[in-house]
């Protein structure tokens, strides 16, 4: 089974370093969509289903604790998992995001196994990456 | 710069070059003005009364080898918007590594900038109190931490 995902990040560096590392941590990849902040998310949610978000928290026009509260409210997007990829250092900040629905967090810079120990514990290590995939010492 | 500001940049730096960037540098084989450098990038944190401004220049050379390396492309796939995006994620992940280094109640990241260097630069600031990092023997750039009043 294949997921398919959502990157938000207003840096479109970051998104590609994140498919990057989807792909070479094994992680059972359907389609790939990308938008540069919340709105954008939001506009994407409407017409696409989608599996797991992976969201930055700074971000113009809408952050992503905008995003996570307008998510939640929505219906069909309520229990899609949504995992914040950031910088943010803020102990509270960060909490509150959890509060508000988060599955998770990964502080960046990262390495490419904490996203698959953080993607195997939130949908499944049997489930979301194909069996076998060795990620140390990969490259990008 | 003060010692304890000056170590929690290099070990940030350090971290996050190894890290995202795939680059190992060194600090102390050179000092404040050696090098040249083309591009610079900026971020703030920010509370109700002070300004930490982190700035970091580095050479074109260094800039398109990490940003090769960031984006897993080819040197020469490598382009002006490219380089400048990735700039701005090296700003901004060592201000959020500066950030988590210190006491973080109150302060928050500002937006990262990041721009070619022109001969209209006036700045002194790097020649005078940058520290500089190399890399193969070479510098590859400089960071600045300034601690201002809003």
């Amino acid at each position: 089974m294949s997921y398919n995902v959502l990157i938000v990040d207003d840096s479109k560096s970051m998104r590609k370093v994140i498919l990057k590392t989807l792909q070479i941590s094994g992680f059972e990849l359907g389609e790939c969509m990308e938008a540069s902040n919340g709105q954008e998310a939001l506009d994407i949610l409407e017409g696409k289903w989608i599996d797991l978000i992976l969201s930055d928290v700074h971000m113009p026009v809408m952050d992503g604790t905008g995003f996570i509260q307008s998510l939640r409210e929505r219906d069909i997007c309520r229990d899609t998992p949504v995992v914040f990829v950031t910088t943010e250092a803020n102990e509270d900040r960060l909490n509150q995001l959890m509060e508000l629905g988060a599955s998770g967090y990964i502080r960046k810079p990262f390495r490419p196994e904490e996203i698959r120990a953080l993607l195997s514990r939130i949908m499944g290590e049997t489930d979301g990456f194909r069996t076998g995939t060795d990620v140390e010492g990969c490259d990008f | 710069m003060a010692f304890e500001q000056e170590q929690m940049l290099k070990d940030v730096i350090s971290e996050v070059l190894e890290t995202m960037f795939f680059a190992m540098v060194d600090f102390g084989e050179y000092g404040p003005g050696d090098g040249s450098f083309d591009y610079e990038s900026e971020i703030s944190l920010l509370n109700h009364t002070e300004r930490i401004a982190i700035s970091l220049q580095v050479s074109e050379e260094f800039a398109r080898m990490i940003t090769a390396n960031f984006l897993g492309i080819e040197e020469d796939q490598v382009n002006d918007d490219d380089l400048c995006d990735s700039l701005k994620e090296l700003a901004n992940m060592v201000g959020g590594g500066y950030h988590a280094r210190i006491n973080n109640t109150g302060w928050h990241l500002g937006i990262p900038r990041s721009w070619k260097i022109g001969p209209e630069s006036m700045d002194t600031t790097h020649a005078e109190e940058g520290l500089v990092f190399a890399m193969f023997g070479e510098p590859a750039g400089s960071a600045v931490v300034n601690y201002l009043s809003n």
